[in-house]
């Protein structure tokens, strides 16, 4: 059963604060919900970027995701 | 900012032609911190590296696109260009600029930014270079509240979708490209300006084959205008180019003597069908062969015209060569209709179809013709619902990528082998 969409927020922010790298690709979320259709996973994921729970990072041709503490210290590092 | 001696760069001058170098140096007596483009360029060549940093988390809030953020990587040597972010302005449809607006443009970026642009970047986006973090907001305000412009697209977004002139000065167009790209452009305003897909993607529209966006080779999902009926033939405009009477491609071939018009040699003999040919003083066009090239039309405008039942074809998946080469979009859709009526229903069904599978499909930074090529195009004409056709396939018989499957093969895959050498010995 797919999960709510607070449920897929907390999976998702919970992903970004411990995936390895920073910066995600929009993909590596749909294990959050494998229930969950693509289209879904990207409105919740841009809807956490309106709210500050997430951050864009973009190389001009690709755009990610990231936990903003994270992507914002690492930045500073660049 | 001080100026930079800059041997290297300055032997960018010594051509003929027009040299950005100059360009720079004539922007920097207003805006110092070009001099230091100039400076940061000049020790690039010397260290053959580039000391630009790219990407970033910069942006406009509520947009996920239209910023790219770039640093310099020596800001101590070169404090003017320590923030040097490119914004895409989506430019009008078709390019068409009034003065008024392009000076107001320009003002503001002088106001905002280096004042150095890029017209156009590929997409058909007006491109402004250099701008610092803390200058992006307020740009945006004014662009938007005073100028009632928006940003195009970039990153993972659907990129500012392009049109010829379709219509509006084009008697070729065979539907309303610049009506379908605003449409369009409204239509998927989360998708320009909001991350979305896999990579980049791309729309553009040709008001016909002559592709003047050129569509074919530069975008993900190519609308390029045709009919489906018959090339409407005005024969004595025939025999008028035929007797010399009216020029040839418009006259615009016309700085040169290339002798007389000789329609077997410069129409019948180039038509890549050879659908064509003279009965008499006639022009005849076996149009179920035809392609719809326009070569023919090209050649003798008065005469020849695209037939009346127009609407478009739709292509998928041309790209730039980044990953595995260039790539030229594959017929997918031999004719629609493109009508503002129905709202592009047919079109928009198409557009979302192929996003929900590549969506889920296509594997990061893969570009949807990418994915097409992985899975092949005899299943990606499944998961369209389509019937595969003759057009899809670039040579029959010779490179074939529509297989049969087994199921569709009477009796299968499996024969006798034996009874099958008995009358063929191997």
């Amino acid at each position: 059963m797919p999960l709510s969409d607070d449920e897929l927020k907390d999976a998702i922010c919970e992903k970004a604060a411990k995936s390895p790298k920073p910066q995600l690709y929009i993909k590596d979320f749909y294990k959050c919900d494998p229930d969950a259709k693509p289209r879904k996973i990207k409105n919740v994921a841009n809807e956490l970027v309106r709210e500050g729970r997430l951050m864009f990072w973009s190389s001009g041709s690709t755009t990610m995701y990231a936990d903003p503490s994270r992507i914002q210290n690492e930045e500073k590092n660049r | 900012m001080a100026k930079h001696e800059t041997p290297l760069l300055d032997q960018l001058e010594g051509g003929p032609w027009p040299s950005f170098v100059s360009d720079l140096k004539h922007q920097a007596e207003t805006k110092p911190e070009v001099y230091d483009i100039l400076g940061q360029l000049e020790l690039s060549y010397k260290d053959r590296i580039t000391h630009w940093k790219h990407g970033g988390i910069v942006g406009v809030f509520g947009y996920g696109g239209g910023i790219v953020g770039r640093y310099s990587d020596v800001p101590e040597q070169f404090p003017g260009v320590e923030h040097f972010h490119t914004i895409r302005v989506a430019q009008p449809a078709s390019k068409y600029y009034s003065t008024e607006n392009l000076r107001k443009l320009m003002d503001l970026w002088e106001k905002h930014g280096s004042g150095v642009t890029n017209m156009h970047g590929s997409t058909g986006d007006i491109i402004l270079l250099g701008c610092r973090t803390e200058a992006l907001e307020p740009f945006f305000w004014d662009l938007t509240h005073d100028m009632g412009q928006d940003l195009g697209g970039s990153g993972s977004n659907l990129r500012t979708p392009e049109c010829c002139l379709g219509q509006s000065r084009c008697e070729w167009a065979c539907y309303d490209t610049q009506e379908t790209c605003y449409h369009l452009t409204l239509h998927y305003q989360d998708e320009i300006h909001r991350p979305a897909f896999p990579y980049k993607f791309k729309f553009k529209f040709s008001g016909c084959a002559n592709d003047c966006v050129a569509a074919i080779a530069r975008s993900d999902i190519s609308v390029i205008g045709t009919w489906r009926d018959e090339i409407r033939i005005d024969q004595a405009a025939v025999k008028e180019y035929v007797a010399g009477n009216y020029p040839a491609n418009g006259g615009s071939h016309s700085g040169r003597d290339w002798g007389p018009f000789d329609i077997q040699k410069e129409v019948i003999d180039l038509c890549p069908t050879e659908c064509m040919w003279m009965e008499g003083d006639e022009l005849k066009i076996d149009d179920k062969e035809c392609t719809r090239c326009m070569h023919c039309i090209n050649v003798m405008p008065r005469a020849l015209r695209p037939g009346a039942d127009q609407g478009a074809s739709v292509l998928v998946g041309a790209k730039a060569p980044i990953l595995d080469g260039a790539q030229m979009s594959t017929l997918i859709v031999p004719f629609m209709k493109v009508e503002k009526e129905n709202e592009y229903e047919e079109l928009i069904e198409f557009i979302e179809t192929v996003w929900d599978w590549w969506m889920e499909v296509g594997k990061n930074r893969e570009r949807v013709g990418e994915t097409m090529q992985r899975i092949g195009l005899n299943n990606f004409i499944k998961i369209m619902g389509l019937e595969p056709i003759p057009q899809m396939i670039r040579i029959p018989r010779e490179n074939p990528y529509v297989f049969w499957a087994e199921e569709e093969v009477e009796g299968g895959f499996d024969r006798d082998i034996d009874e099958f050498r008995a009358r063929h010995a191997a």
